[in-house]
Protein backbone atom coordinates (compact mmCIF):
# COMPACT_ATOMS: atom_id res chain seq x y z
CA UNK A 1 0.00 0.00 0.00
CA UNK A 2 2.60 2.30 1.38
CA UNK A 3 4.67 2.36 -2.57
CA UNK A 4 1.06 2.93 -4.31
CA UNK A 5 0.65 6.19 -2.36
CA UNK A 6 4.42 7.08 -2.89
CA UNK A 7 3.31 6.18 -6.69
CA UNK A 8 0.08 8.70 -6.63
CA UNK A 9 2.15 11.04 -5.35
CA UNK A 10 4.73 11.42 -7.59
CA UNK A 11 2.21 11.13 -10.65
CA UNK A 12 0.23 14.20 -9.15
CA UNK A 13 3.63 16.55 -8.90
CA UNK A 14 4.65 15.57 -12.42
CA UNK A 15 1.08 16.61 -13.43
CA UNK A 16 0.94 19.22 -11.64
CA UNK A 17 3.92 20.52 -12.91
CA UNK A 18 2.91 20.01 -16.81
CA UNK A 19 0.04 22.19 -15.53
CA UNK A 20 2.53 24.96 -14.87
CA UNK A 21 3.97 24.81 -18.20
CA UNK A 22 0.87 24.35 -20.25
CA UNK A 23 -0.13 27.80 -17.69
CA UNK A 24 2.64 29.63 -18.36
CA UNK A 25 3.03 29.20 -22.26
CA UNK A 26 -1.00 29.75 -22.61
CA UNK A 27 0.17 33.61 -20.62
CA UNK A 28 3.37 34.15 -23.16
CA UNK A 29 0.27 32.88 -26.00
CA UNK A 30 -2.26 35.56 -24.92
CA UNK A 31 0.26 38.46 -24.38
CA UNK A 32 1.55 37.80 -28.05
CA UNK A 33 -2.00 38.13 -29.25
CA UNK A 34 -2.72 41.60 -29.54
CA UNK A 35 0.23 42.23 -30.95
CA UNK A 36 -0.17 39.43 -33.28
CA UNK A 37 -3.58 41.30 -34.53
CA UNK A 38 -2.46 44.63 -34.29
CA UNK A 39 0.13 43.70 -37.06
CA UNK A 40 -2.17 41.09 -38.98
CA UNK A 41 -4.56 44.10 -39.53
CA UNK A 42 -1.56 46.56 -40.49
CA UNK A 43 -0.51 43.76 -43.26
CA UNK A 44 -4.51 43.11 -44.16
CA UNK A 45 -4.83 46.85 -45.18
CA UNK A 46 -1.15 47.09 -46.80
CA UNK A 47 -2.16 44.49 -49.13
CA UNK A 48 -5.93 45.54 -49.63
CA UNK A 49 -4.35 49.02 -50.40
CA UNK A 50 -2.05 47.60 -52.80
CA UNK A 51 -4.83 45.33 -54.19
CA UNK A 52 -7.01 47.53 -55.18
CA UNK A 53 -4.29 49.54 -57.08
CA UNK A 54 -2.93 46.54 -59.29
CA UNK A 55 -7.03 45.41 -59.80
CA UNK A 56 -7.38 48.22 -61.50
CA UNK A 57 -3.62 47.65 -63.44
CA UNK A 58 -4.78 44.59 -64.55
CA UNK A 59 -8.75 45.86 -65.86
CA UNK A 60 -6.88 47.97 -68.19
CA UNK A 61 -6.53 46.39 -71.59
CA UNK A 62 -3.13 47.22 -72.13
CA UNK A 63 -2.02 45.30 -69.39
CA UNK A 64 -3.16 42.17 -70.91
CA UNK A 65 0.44 41.40 -72.69
CA UNK A 66 2.15 41.70 -69.27
CA UNK A 67 4.22 38.38 -68.29
CA UNK A 68 2.73 38.38 -64.83
CA UNK A 69 -0.91 38.02 -66.79
CA UNK A 70 -0.66 35.30 -69.65
CA UNK A 71 -2.18 32.36 -69.02
CA UNK A 72 0.19 29.58 -68.05
CA UNK A 73 1.74 26.93 -69.77
CA UNK A 74 2.27 24.50 -67.78
CA UNK A 75 1.48 23.24 -64.01
CA UNK A 76 4.82 23.65 -62.54
CA UNK A 77 3.62 24.92 -58.96
CA UNK A 78 5.94 27.03 -56.87
CA UNK A 79 4.58 26.98 -53.07
CA UNK A 80 4.93 29.38 -50.47
CA UNK A 81 4.93 27.18 -47.21
CA UNK A 82 3.96 28.97 -43.56
CA UNK A 83 3.88 27.57 -40.38
CA UNK A 84 5.32 28.14 -37.01
CA UNK A 85 8.25 28.30 -35.79
CA UNK A 86 7.28 25.92 -33.03
CA UNK A 87 5.03 23.35 -32.03
CA UNK A 88 2.03 22.92 -28.98
CA UNK A 89 -0.19 24.71 -30.90
CA UNK A 90 -2.95 21.88 -31.30
CA UNK A 91 -3.30 21.26 -35.00
CA UNK A 92 -2.05 23.94 -36.19
CA UNK A 93 1.46 23.16 -38.15
CA UNK A 94 -0.60 19.67 -39.21
CA UNK A 95 -3.25 21.36 -40.94
CA UNK A 96 -0.83 23.22 -43.21
CA UNK A 97 1.35 20.07 -43.74
CA UNK A 98 -1.77 18.37 -44.64
CA UNK A 99 -3.37 21.02 -47.53
CA UNK A 100 0.25 21.04 -48.99
CA UNK A 101 0.26 16.77 -49.16
CA UNK A 102 -2.85 17.10 -51.05
CA UNK A 103 -1.57 19.27 -53.72
CA UNK A 104 0.69 19.28 -56.52
CA UNK A 105 3.68 21.12 -56.38
CA UNK A 106 7.36 21.56 -57.65
CA UNK A 107 9.37 23.35 -55.35
CA UNK A 108 8.20 24.79 -51.85
CA UNK A 109 9.71 28.22 -50.54
CA UNK A 110 8.86 27.39 -46.87
CA UNK A 111 8.69 29.91 -43.88
CA UNK A 112 8.71 29.43 -39.86
CA UNK A 113 11.11 26.74 -38.33
CA UNK A 114 8.49 23.71 -38.49
CA UNK A 115 8.08 24.45 -42.38
CA UNK A 116 11.80 24.84 -42.83
CA UNK A 117 12.98 21.68 -41.05
CA UNK A 118 10.36 19.66 -42.84
CA UNK A 119 11.00 20.96 -46.38
CA UNK A 120 14.82 21.96 -46.36
CA UNK A 121 14.67 25.29 -47.03
CA UNK A 122 16.28 28.23 -46.07
CA UNK A 123 15.45 29.42 -42.85
CA UNK A 124 13.10 32.28 -41.97
CA UNK A 125 11.23 32.78 -38.66
CA UNK A 126 7.14 33.46 -38.87
CA UNK A 127 7.61 35.34 -36.03
CA UNK A 128 10.23 38.05 -36.81
CA UNK A 129 9.39 38.48 -40.58
CA UNK A 130 10.04 41.67 -41.46
CA UNK A 131 9.00 43.61 -44.90
CA UNK A 132 12.80 43.72 -45.81
CA UNK A 133 12.71 39.94 -46.21
CA UNK A 134 9.15 39.92 -47.91
CA UNK A 135 10.67 42.65 -50.20
CA UNK A 136 13.38 40.19 -51.30
CA UNK A 137 12.41 36.71 -51.09
CA UNK A 138 9.19 38.44 -53.55
CA UNK A 139 11.94 39.87 -55.98
CA UNK A 140 13.34 36.64 -56.39
CA UNK A 141 10.44 34.70 -56.76
CA UNK A 142 8.85 37.32 -59.21
CA UNK A 143 12.30 36.94 -61.25
CA UNK A 144 12.20 33.27 -60.90
CA UNK A 145 8.91 33.51 -62.36
CA UNK A 146 10.04 35.85 -65.00
CA UNK A 147 12.62 33.40 -65.93
CA UNK A 148 10.24 30.58 -66.54
CA UNK A 149 11.15 28.57 -63.67
CA UNK A 150 7.58 27.97 -62.69
CA UNK A 151 4.59 28.80 -63.36
CA UNK A 152 2.10 29.08 -61.21
CA UNK A 153 2.95 30.75 -57.26
CA UNK A 154 0.89 30.56 -54.17
CA UNK A 155 1.01 30.52 -50.85
CA UNK A 156 -0.07 27.95 -48.27
CA UNK A 157 -0.83 30.05 -44.95
CA UNK A 158 -3.86 29.60 -42.01
CA UNK A 159 -6.68 32.15 -42.16
CA UNK A 160 -7.76 33.17 -38.81
CA UNK A 161 -11.44 33.25 -38.45
CA UNK A 162 -11.36 33.73 -34.76
CA UNK A 163 -10.11 33.43 -31.46
CA UNK A 164 -11.44 29.50 -31.68
CA UNK A 165 -11.49 28.97 -35.60
CA UNK A 166 -8.10 28.64 -37.72
CA UNK A 167 -8.38 26.90 -41.14
CA UNK A 168 -5.78 26.43 -43.26
CA UNK A 169 -5.88 28.16 -46.97
CA UNK A 170 -4.08 28.55 -50.25
CA UNK A 171 -3.73 31.94 -51.81
CA UNK A 172 -3.11 32.10 -56.03
CA UNK A 173 -0.95 34.93 -56.31
CA UNK A 174 0.68 34.54 -59.96
CA UNK A 175 -0.29 35.14 -62.97
CA UNK A 176 -3.02 37.49 -61.75
CA UNK A 177 -6.32 37.68 -62.38
CA UNK A 178 -8.45 40.44 -64.25
CA UNK A 179 -11.02 41.32 -62.09
CA UNK A 180 -14.06 40.64 -63.67
CA UNK A 181 -15.58 43.84 -62.67
CA UNK A 182 -13.38 46.15 -64.73
CA UNK A 183 -13.01 49.74 -63.06
CA UNK A 184 -12.13 52.45 -65.98
CA UNK A 185 -10.49 55.38 -64.06
CA UNK A 186 -9.22 58.64 -65.67
CA UNK A 187 -5.96 59.20 -64.43
CA UNK A 188 -2.43 59.98 -65.80
CA UNK A 189 0.02 56.64 -65.88
CA UNK A 190 3.55 57.44 -65.98
CA UNK A 191 5.22 55.79 -67.77
CA UNK A 192 2.31 53.29 -68.96
CA UNK A 193 -0.05 50.93 -67.09
CA UNK A 194 2.03 48.03 -68.04
CA UNK A 195 5.50 49.37 -67.36
CA UNK A 196 3.77 50.07 -63.77
CA UNK A 197 2.27 46.69 -63.26
CA UNK A 198 5.54 45.03 -64.00
CA UNK A 199 7.68 46.69 -61.40
CA UNK A 200 4.68 46.91 -58.88
CA UNK A 201 4.06 43.05 -58.85
CA UNK A 202 7.14 42.37 -56.91
CA UNK A 203 6.03 44.76 -53.78
CA UNK A 204 2.16 43.65 -54.13
CA UNK A 205 3.48 40.11 -54.08
CA UNK A 206 5.62 41.30 -50.82
CA UNK A 207 2.38 42.47 -49.56
CA UNK A 208 0.28 39.69 -49.84
CA UNK A 209 3.41 37.39 -48.28
CA UNK A 210 3.18 39.75 -45.01
CA UNK A 211 -0.50 39.69 -44.60
CA UNK A 212 -0.14 36.23 -44.87
CA UNK A 213 2.59 35.44 -42.57
CA UNK A 214 1.38 37.89 -39.73
CA UNK A 215 -2.06 36.36 -40.04
CA UNK A 216 -0.74 32.62 -39.67
CA UNK A 217 1.14 33.98 -36.60
CA UNK A 218 -1.95 35.48 -35.22
CA UNK A 219 -3.90 31.92 -36.20
CA UNK A 220 -0.66 30.37 -33.87
CA UNK A 221 -0.65 32.04 -30.93
CA UNK A 222 -4.42 32.05 -30.99
CA UNK A 223 -4.22 28.43 -31.57
CA UNK A 224 -1.18 27.74 -29.29
CA UNK A 225 -3.70 29.50 -26.64
CA UNK A 226 -6.45 27.56 -26.81
CA UNK A 227 -4.54 23.76 -27.24
CA UNK A 228 -2.69 25.25 -23.93
CA UNK A 229 -6.16 26.13 -21.97
CA UNK A 230 -7.32 22.53 -22.90
CA UNK A 231 -4.23 20.37 -22.06
CA UNK A 232 -4.37 22.67 -18.96
CA UNK A 233 -8.09 21.63 -18.25
CA UNK A 234 -6.60 18.11 -19.17
CA UNK A 235 -4.33 18.05 -16.32
CA UNK A 236 -6.31 19.67 -13.46
CA UNK A 237 -9.18 16.76 -14.17
CA UNK A 238 -6.36 14.71 -14.01
CA UNK A 239 -4.80 16.02 -10.57
CA UNK A 240 -8.28 15.66 -9.25
CA UNK A 241 -9.06 11.98 -10.31
CA UNK A 242 -4.94 10.85 -8.72
CA UNK A 243 -6.08 13.23 -5.85
CA UNK A 244 -9.16 11.08 -5.07
CA UNK A 245 -7.18 8.05 -5.92
CA UNK A 246 -4.28 9.08 -3.84
CA UNK A 247 -6.42 9.80 -0.84
CA UNK A 248 -8.33 6.85 -0.63
CA UNK A 249 -5.04 4.91 -0.39
CA UNK A 250 -4.34 6.49 2.27
CA UNK A 251 -7.75 6.02 3.99
CA UNK A 252 -7.34 2.34 3.23
CA UNK A 253 -3.84 1.91 4.86
CA UNK A 254 -5.15 3.93 7.65
CA UNK A 255 -7.90 1.94 8.65
CA UNK A 256 -6.32 -0.95 7.72
CA UNK A 257 -2.98 -0.20 10.29
CA UNK A 258 -6.51 0.54 12.99
CA UNK A 259 -7.81 -2.52 12.75
CA UNK A 260 -4.40 -4.40 13.09
CA UNK A 261 -4.16 -2.57 16.21
CA UNK A 262 -7.80 -3.29 17.16
CA UNK A 263 -7.06 -7.01 16.30
CA UNK A 264 -3.81 -7.30 18.57
CA UNK A 265 -5.17 -5.64 21.34
CA UNK A 266 -8.40 -7.65 21.60
CA UNK A 267 -6.08 -11.56 21.89
CA UNK B 1 -1.98 76.52 -47.47
CA UNK B 2 -3.74 73.64 -48.99
CA UNK B 3 -3.18 70.25 -47.63
CA UNK B 4 -4.19 66.91 -48.87
CA UNK B 5 -4.40 63.71 -47.37
CA UNK B 6 -1.09 61.22 -47.54
CA UNK B 7 -1.23 57.57 -46.31
CA UNK B 8 2.66 55.93 -46.64
CA UNK B 9 2.48 52.23 -45.91
CA UNK B 10 5.32 49.63 -46.13
CA UNK B 11 4.78 45.89 -45.67
CA UNK B 12 5.46 46.33 -41.84
CA UNK B 13 2.75 48.52 -41.76
CA UNK B 14 1.22 52.01 -41.77
CA UNK B 15 4.07 54.41 -41.11
CA UNK B 16 2.25 58.25 -42.08
CA UNK B 17 -1.73 59.06 -42.17
CA UNK B 18 -2.30 62.83 -42.14
CA UNK B 19 -2.16 65.79 -43.78
CA UNK B 20 0.27 67.35 -46.03
CA UNK B 21 1.21 70.65 -48.06
CA UNK B 22 4.00 68.96 -50.08
CA UNK B 23 5.65 65.32 -51.05
CA UNK B 24 8.49 65.55 -53.27
CA UNK B 25 10.45 62.34 -54.41
CA UNK B 26 11.58 60.66 -57.45
CA UNK B 27 9.19 58.70 -60.11
CA UNK B 28 10.29 56.55 -62.57
CA UNK B 29 10.44 59.45 -65.24
CA UNK B 30 11.74 62.05 -62.91
CA UNK B 31 11.85 63.90 -59.81
CA UNK B 32 7.92 65.13 -58.92
CA UNK B 33 6.45 66.79 -55.73
CA UNK B 34 2.65 66.21 -55.35
CA UNK B 35 0.58 69.30 -53.30
CA UNK B 36 -3.08 69.59 -53.10
CA UNK B 37 -5.00 69.29 -56.31
CA UNK B 38 -2.95 67.23 -57.92
CA UNK B 39 -4.37 65.43 -61.24
CA UNK B 40 -4.79 61.78 -60.79
CA UNK B 41 -1.79 60.23 -61.35
CA UNK B 42 -0.20 56.80 -61.30
CA UNK B 43 3.52 55.70 -61.14
CA UNK B 44 6.15 53.81 -60.11
CA UNK B 45 8.78 55.47 -57.94
CA UNK B 46 12.18 54.39 -57.18
CA UNK B 47 14.34 54.37 -54.95
CA UNK B 48 15.38 57.73 -53.34
CA UNK B 49 14.66 60.17 -50.43
CA UNK B 50 11.06 61.51 -49.92
CA UNK B 51 10.51 64.57 -48.64
CA UNK B 52 7.50 65.88 -46.73
CA UNK B 53 6.37 69.33 -46.10
CA UNK B 54 3.61 69.39 -43.09
CA UNK B 55 1.35 72.07 -42.34
CA UNK B 56 3.04 73.39 -39.09
CA UNK B 57 5.83 73.90 -41.41
CA UNK B 58 8.26 71.40 -40.57
CA UNK B 59 10.17 68.90 -43.06
CA UNK B 60 9.97 65.07 -42.71
CA UNK B 61 12.10 62.90 -44.52
CA UNK B 62 12.20 59.29 -45.13
CA UNK B 63 13.37 56.82 -47.89
CA UNK B 64 11.98 55.14 -50.63
CA UNK B 65 13.01 51.51 -51.59
CA UNK B 66 10.70 51.52 -54.48
CA UNK B 67 6.78 51.53 -54.29
CA UNK B 68 3.93 52.76 -55.99
CA UNK B 69 2.16 56.23 -55.80
CA UNK B 70 -1.22 56.97 -56.46
CA UNK B 71 -2.51 59.90 -56.25
CA UNK B 72 -6.48 60.38 -56.29
CA UNK B 73 -9.20 62.77 -55.66
CA UNK B 74 -9.67 61.38 -52.15
CA UNK B 75 -5.69 61.17 -50.94
CA UNK B 76 -2.46 60.34 -52.04
CA UNK B 77 -1.12 56.79 -51.07
CA UNK B 78 2.58 55.36 -51.53
CA UNK B 79 2.57 52.11 -50.99
CA UNK B 80 6.13 50.35 -51.05
CA UNK B 81 9.42 49.51 -48.56
CA UNK B 82 9.57 52.73 -46.27
CA UNK B 83 11.33 53.85 -43.73
CA UNK B 84 11.90 57.04 -41.51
Amino acid sequence: MGANIKALKTRIRSVDSTLHLTRAMGLVASSKIRRANEAMNGGKQYAAAFGSVVDLLTACPECAHSPYMKKPEGERTCLIVIAGDRGLAGGYNANVFRLVAEMHYDRIVPIGKRACDRYKGEFFSSEDFNGVQATNMARKLCAAYMAGEFDKLGIVSTKYVSMMTQEAMVTWVLPLERPEQAEKVAAVFEPDEESILNTAVPDYVAGILMRCVRESFASEVAARRMAMDSAGKNAQSMIDELQLQYNRARQGAITQEITEIVAGAGE
Amino acid sequence: MRTFLLNISSPDGKLFSGEAVMMTLRGIEGDLAVMAGHVPFITSVKPCDVKLLLPDGTEKIGHSDGGLLTVAADGVTLLGSFHW
